[in-house]
């Protein structure tokens, strides 16, 4: 009741600020926003270099390597690129959710289901290669949105919130992989062909493999054009569809989309199982694409990518085409982990950068909301 | 003393003014809230302050329990120039305002909801010791172990009163108090505030837009326009008109503006016709019959309410905030499904809560809080008049927004909206233009039925009157018009026929031309 | 499935089992007491884990150094509450949200203390066993709680004092108002983020304190694989006790028990029950108790809604 009122009581006077205040962004403070944004990550960086030296190590050579590993070195963004494009699938999907107003962070999990799922049935089915490739994805496809799927169903029949159904059901995902890992009628590889106590799922066949590309001597699966593709294609149906439009609409005022023929439930859990799609399909391409161990499941195969596509997501807001750079610079903090060996310091340190990086690129846009709102409500006591 | 203070000490010319404004102002942006303003609360006096919605009463009074600091002049509190950052300050120096919109926990009890933003030690007892005395004090009966959602709009307004009292406050402000009483509340309210002014020698500041009330209940009046000061004048022997006037800048001749302030006008002979009674014959556009609706908590919200509206005609649907009207105008936006009962749209069934349904079948609404159902804030100005039929302007499921900006700049030439094109985010147009964006949307569907919940709610006079004439047209037009109101005066000056809602039922109704004033506020006090 | 009954059985009747069951139930409930009170106020703090798992690191780190446990533990609670004013800050004074900021910091902090143990090896050790006369005298339950390492009674204090903070001080009620409805609260003059952010640093001092705990009730040496998501766990057992201060107990004993399952069943010679669905036993349990009853319960007004003044 008092919330309705705070709108009405203030009306008049926020309305004109706001419009005053929308003027100004228009107008010239890009270059404000440039050196937030600089030397947010500036001071990202110097921090990790200070905990690199404070261990002993090296900055300059960390850093180095890093950039050696992910694109200087030959052949190194062929790599890149492979890592990426499950990164990307990730955030796509994130970036639906994100439309309808959901939040889903159970991406690891929900990408671990899918690469179970495509293992199964890329193992098991017969025929000829590229068909069954194309079926284990799409298997890939259907795990990753039934886990999804469920925390959707059960936030718009249940009521219980998806953040926390999503979340938990990650950890659930990875031990049930576990699980079947030690199960040889699941997908524990035959005792043949494997050191006797490793937990691995029998590696894919050389034709239901995903094939792959060489460009100016960088080598990449195909799943990676596959996967800007699909970026385009999110693109177009997010930002310029009707379906992207009233997907917006739920996410931005569930009552007045439901009025306007928006059915919440349907759009909601229609939204969450895309967002578990795309995880899902990220699983299937990276057991399938080689750049993730060697075509075969290990216990704890998710190796992160899931948090790395979701926090690619929230780093470029929601936006498709931001995405694409975003998920890069992720691929390159894990490629560029593979010359850290040399200099001595512990490949953790990427997570560190990364981790950094992320929370350092979360307060520009923070602190313009925050200025933009005081400048809105200007001399009112703001205790924001 | 600045000249316009000087000739308001007359009554207690020795005390200083318990709180004085000082040539205060505030501006935001380029919109001056409060240009200069000078005015002053006696004690043992209730001084109305008037004015149409934005003329910057309520701006005035932020600042004077600290939500907001004047940019210039200043707040003089017993003589002595303050300075009141928040409102805890200002409640250190005894001052304390009843909000319009209730500023109480639900899930806590009455004592809990008195002692927040106190300081020092929470002492239970002390408190419920607190609130029993002041409740006797002033009439206010409540237990202070009650849950505040259990109580009515009535009761609540007491918890707010009590904690205002509480730690006896001098000056008072009461912000709008009796948009959501019901007739009788309304009174109760202002003979134990003529109470609280004779027995404790208080200082009260009664802010409203309802002149009559302000008439009723004060003992000096300020009148505010545009952030200025415009009248000030001893109650007795003031005339309406002239208080209109002041409060608009002109004549007020239009029946419906006499009842934007609140004006009850029953003798029927205003300046608007009113109506012949539209022949109900034939088929209702709109029939609701038996409708119920049971809350998550278990509350009953519609109970067997039942309905008709035929074309062409205006129904009012009168009663005090909470007796349903939110479920009634949920119903009709498909945002919740009946438990019993049916809706039916020119003799065809209608499914309701399920999406889109309501508006397919032709049921247009300018909902109650357009914030909440009527609009997307952060979408621009097109996007929310395309929000229920974006195919209109879609081909192979693609939205062509050339098109779709283009039709909607026709809209906005037509409706008058006010904006910057239709690329305008929505929440940067003011609630009137952003109300105008929800009927433009509305009206261009060609409906059968036009349901407007308090469609005027928190507009200003002009705002008021253009809403108020579109629905006329409408009804003209043949569209049957459900017009969901708190405010009695608007439903007298715009209906046809009058229903009362109580408790999730209609308790009963009567033609606008043999409408009985003392009848309808019994029933909407809940006799049956 | 008989073999599961024996396995149950067997587990009833062992004392290490009710030993282990505890332990594991006060480093939930060491985080589940500050989050409650945090989710009181209407905040989710995803990083309790970090919160947690920063405790213990500096809490191993504390001790390497000192030798003193009393001094790891105030170690721990630094760290937390460094965590956490991280978390409260982004989120409560600038308008990030509070998952994406909770999500980072456990990957941040993960990584960060897995690259600081790969150089720094700090030791530490389980601390003694301290026998209470008389209340361990019982069978199975009297050692479970009262022939613990010390360090694991700092919970006994704690528990009536959050209660009395939360229901009995003014702090207390101001934090729940806040919670329900912070428009509301703040209208009545509260300082809403500032409380919020308050209820955040206790959580991080409280969750430092619960991973300290652990290190040396428990663990004995820091991995980084320590917490292993007990953070996330606690979370779920403050929802799944329905944001009431016993619920939230009886969830962390609940999950207290299934995790010494996971430790009881392979050392009683037991095969048949896979870890894994232990492991995942809590999540599950309260997923299952969120959907039967969510629509019950009444959750914090404004649970995980930012306030900004002038927005909804």
């Amino acid at each position: 009741m008092s919330d309705v009122g705070e709108h009405i009581v203030t009306e008049p006077e926020e309305d004109e600020v706001a419009s005053a205040a929308l003027q100004r962004s228009r107008f010239g403070i890009t270059g404000e926003v440039i050196a937030l944004y600089a030397i947010c990550v500036f001071v990202a960086l110097a921090i990790a270099a200070i905990c690199v030296a404070a261990t002993g190590g090296s900055w300059v050579n960390v850093y180095t390597a890093i950039l050696d590993g992910s694109i200087r070195k030959p052949g190194r963004w062929g790599l890149t690129l492979g890592v990426s494009a499950p990164i990307l699938l990730v955030a796509l999907g994130t970036v639906v959710n994100g439309r309808a107003g959901l939040v889903n962070i159970g991406q690891e999990g929900q990408l671990v289901m899918g690469s179970c799922f495509a293992s199964y049935v890329a193992v098991r089915l017969g025929g000829p290669g590229p068909m069954v490739l194309i079926i284990a994805m799409l298997c890939g496809i259907v795990g990753g949105a039934i886990w999804a799927g469920i925390a959707g169903a059960l936030r718009y029949y249940r009521n219980v919130p998806e953040v926390l159904s999503t979340l938990l059901m990650g950890t659930v995902a990875q031990n049930l992989m576990g699980w079947g890992l030690r199960k040889p009628w699941l997908l524990l590889a035959p005792a043949a062909g494997r050191a006797n106590r490793n937990q691995v799922s029998e590696p894919l066949n050389s034709h239901t493999r995903i094939p792959r590309v060489t460009w100016f001597g960088n080598e990449f699966p195909i799943s990676v054009l596959v996967a800007l593709v699909l970026c385009i294609g999110v693109w177009v149906v997010l930002d310029r569809s009707v379906i992207g439009f009233r997907l917006r609409m739920l996410g931005r005022n569930p009552k007045t989309a439901q009025r306007s023929g928006v059915a919440e439930r349907r759009y909601g859990i229609g939204a969450m199982l895309v967002s578990g799609a795309f995880a899902g399909l990220a699983g299937g391409i990276m057991l399938a694409g080689g750049d993730f161990g060697n075509y075969q499941l290990v216990a704890n195969f998710g190796a992160g990518i899931g948090f790395a596509g979701l926090l690619a997501a929230l780093v470029a807001r929601q936006r498709v085409i931001v995405l694409l750079f975003v998920a890069f610079l992720f691929g390159c903090m894990r490629t560029g982990t593979g010359f850290l060996t040399a200099t001595g310091v512990s490949g953790r340190v990427s997570d560190v950068v990364q981790g950094l990086l992320v929370l350092s690129l979360l307060l520009p846009p923070a602190i313009l909301y925050v200025r933009e709102r005081r400048r809105a409500l200007s001399a009112t006591s703001t205790r924001v | 003393m600045t000249p316009a203070a000087d000739h308001r000490a007359g009554g207690l010319p020795d005390s200083p003014p318990a709180a004085e404004f000082v040539e205060v102002s505030k501006r935001f942006g380029r919109v001056v809230a409060c240009d200069h303003v000078n005015l002053a609360l006696h004690r043992g006096r209730i001084h109305g302050v008037l004015g149409e919605n934005g003329a910057g009463k309520s701006t005035l009074m932020k600042m004077l329990i600290g939500l907001i600091l004047p940019d210039d002049g200043h707040i003089r509190i017993h003589g002595e120039p303050v300075k009141i950052v928040d409102p805890i300050e200002a409640a250190r120096m005894g001052i304390a305002m009843v909000h319009q919109h209730f500023s109480l926990v639900e899930p806590l009890t009455v004592w809990e909801n008195v002692a927040l933003g106190d300081t020092g030690r929470l002492d239970p007892a002390r408190i419920r010791r607190r609130v029993g005395e002041i409740s006797e004090q002033y009439g206010l009966e409540i237990d202070p172990d009650d849950r505040i959602f259990d109580l009515t709009a009535g009761m609540r307004q007491r918890v707010e009163i009590i904690k205002c009292l509480r730690r006896d406050p001098e000056i008072l402000v009461f912000d709008e108090p009796t948009s959501v009483l019901s007739p009788a509340e309304s009174e109760f309210l202002f003979a134990a505030l003529r109470r609280v002014v004779e027995d404790q020698g208080k200082a009260v500041a009664l802010v409203s837009h309802k002149l009559a009330e302000v008439i009723s209940a004060s003992d000096e009046i300020t009148i505010m326009r545009d952030g200025k000061v415009v009248d000030y004048r001893p109650t007795a022997g003031s005339d309406p008109a002239t208080l209109a006037r002041a409060m608009v800048g002109r004549d007020v001749v239009l029946r419906r503006e006499h009842a934007a302030f609140g004006v009850i006008d029953d003798s029927g002979d205003g300046a608007a016709p009113v109506k012949q009674p539209v022949a109900q014959q034939g088929q209702p556009v709109l029939r609701i019959t038996g409708a119920s609706v049971t809350g998550r908590d278990g509350r009953v919200l519609l109970d067997g309410l039942d309905l008709e509206v035929h074309a062409g005609e205006i129904v009012g649907v009168a009663g005090v905030e909470g007796n349903g009207q939110r479920t009634l105008g949920d119903v009709l936006s498909s945002l919740c499904p009946l438990a019993a009962g049916r809706v039916e749209v020119g003799g065809q069934q209608v499914a309701t809560g399920q999406a889109g349904a309501m508006a397919g079948a032709g049921i247009a609404i300018i909902p109650e809080d357009r914030h909440d159902s009527g609009c997307v804030l952060d979408f621009t100005v097109a996007e929310n008049i395309f929000i229920a039929d974006p195919q209109r302007v879609a081909r192979r499921g693609l939205m062509n927004r050339a098109q779709m900006n283009g039709m909607a700049s026709e809209l906005i030439e037509k409706f008058d909206i006010v904006c910057n094109g239709a690329r305008a985010p929505m929440w940067s147009l003011s609630g009137g233009n952003q109300q105008r964006v929800v009927l433009a949307r509305e009206l261009s569907h060609q409906p059968r039925v036009l349901v407007a919940a308090q469609p005027t709610r928190g507009l200003d006079v002009g705002a008021i009157e253009y809403m108020s004439s579109q629905l006329r047209a409408a009804a003209d037009n043949g569209v049957g018009v459900l017009l969901i109101s708190t405010e009695l005066e608007e439903i007298l000056d715009l209906a046809d026929r009058i229903i009362v809602i109580s408790n999730g039922r209609i308790v009963g109704g009567m033609r606008r031309d043999e409408v009985d004033i003392a009848e309808l506020g019994l029933m909407m006090g809940g006799a049956q | 499935m008989g073999n599961f009954f024996h396995a149950v059985g067997d587990i009833a009747t062992n004392t290490s089992a009710y030993r282990n069951a505890i332990i594991v139930a006060v480093v939930l409930l060491f985080a589940a007491s500050g989050e409650l009170i945090a989710e009181k106020a209407g905040t989710i703090n995803i990083s309790l884990e970090a919160m947690m798992l920063a405790g213990a690191f500096s809490a191993a780190i504390g001790v390497d150094i000192t030798h003193s446990v009393w001094i790891g533990l105030v170690c721990a609670c630094v760290a937390g509450f460094l965590v956490a004013a991280v978390q409260a800050n982004m989120s409560h004074r600038l308008p990030a949200d509070q998952f994406v900021v909770g999500l980072v910091l456990n990957v941040l902090v993960l990584g960060l203390v897995g690259f600081l143990t790969s150089s720094i090896k700090p030791k530490s050790a389980v601390v003694r066993r301290v026998k209470i006369p008389l209340l361990s005298r019982p069978p199975l339950l009297g050692p479970a709680l009262f022939d613990q390492p010390w360090v694991l009674y700092l919970v006994y204090p704690l528990i009536p004092l959050v209660w009395f903070l939360i229901y009995r001080t003014r702090w207390g009620l101001e934090v729940r108002a806040v919670g329900e409805d912070p428009n509301a609260s703040d209208v009545s003059g509260l300082h809403v983020n500032k409380l919020r952010r308050q209820t955040i640093y206790l959580t991080g001092l409280l969750a430092g304190l619960g991973g300290g705990y652990f290190l040396f009730a428990r663990a004995g040496k820091f991995e980084d694989s320590l917490i292993g998501g007990r953070g996330y766990i606690a979370i779920a057992a403050v929802i799944f006790g329905g944001w009431t201060l016993k619920g939230a107990i009886a969830g962390c004993v609940t999950f207290g028990l299934i995790g010494s399952f996971v430790l009881t069943i392979p050392s009683l010679g037991y095969q048949g029950i896979d870890p894994a669905f232990l492991a995942i036993a809590p999540n599950v349990v309260t997923i299952v108790a969120m959907a039967v009853f969510a629509k019950r319960v009444r959750q914090p007004g404004a649970l995980a809604r930012p306030f900004i003044r002038g927005l909804k």
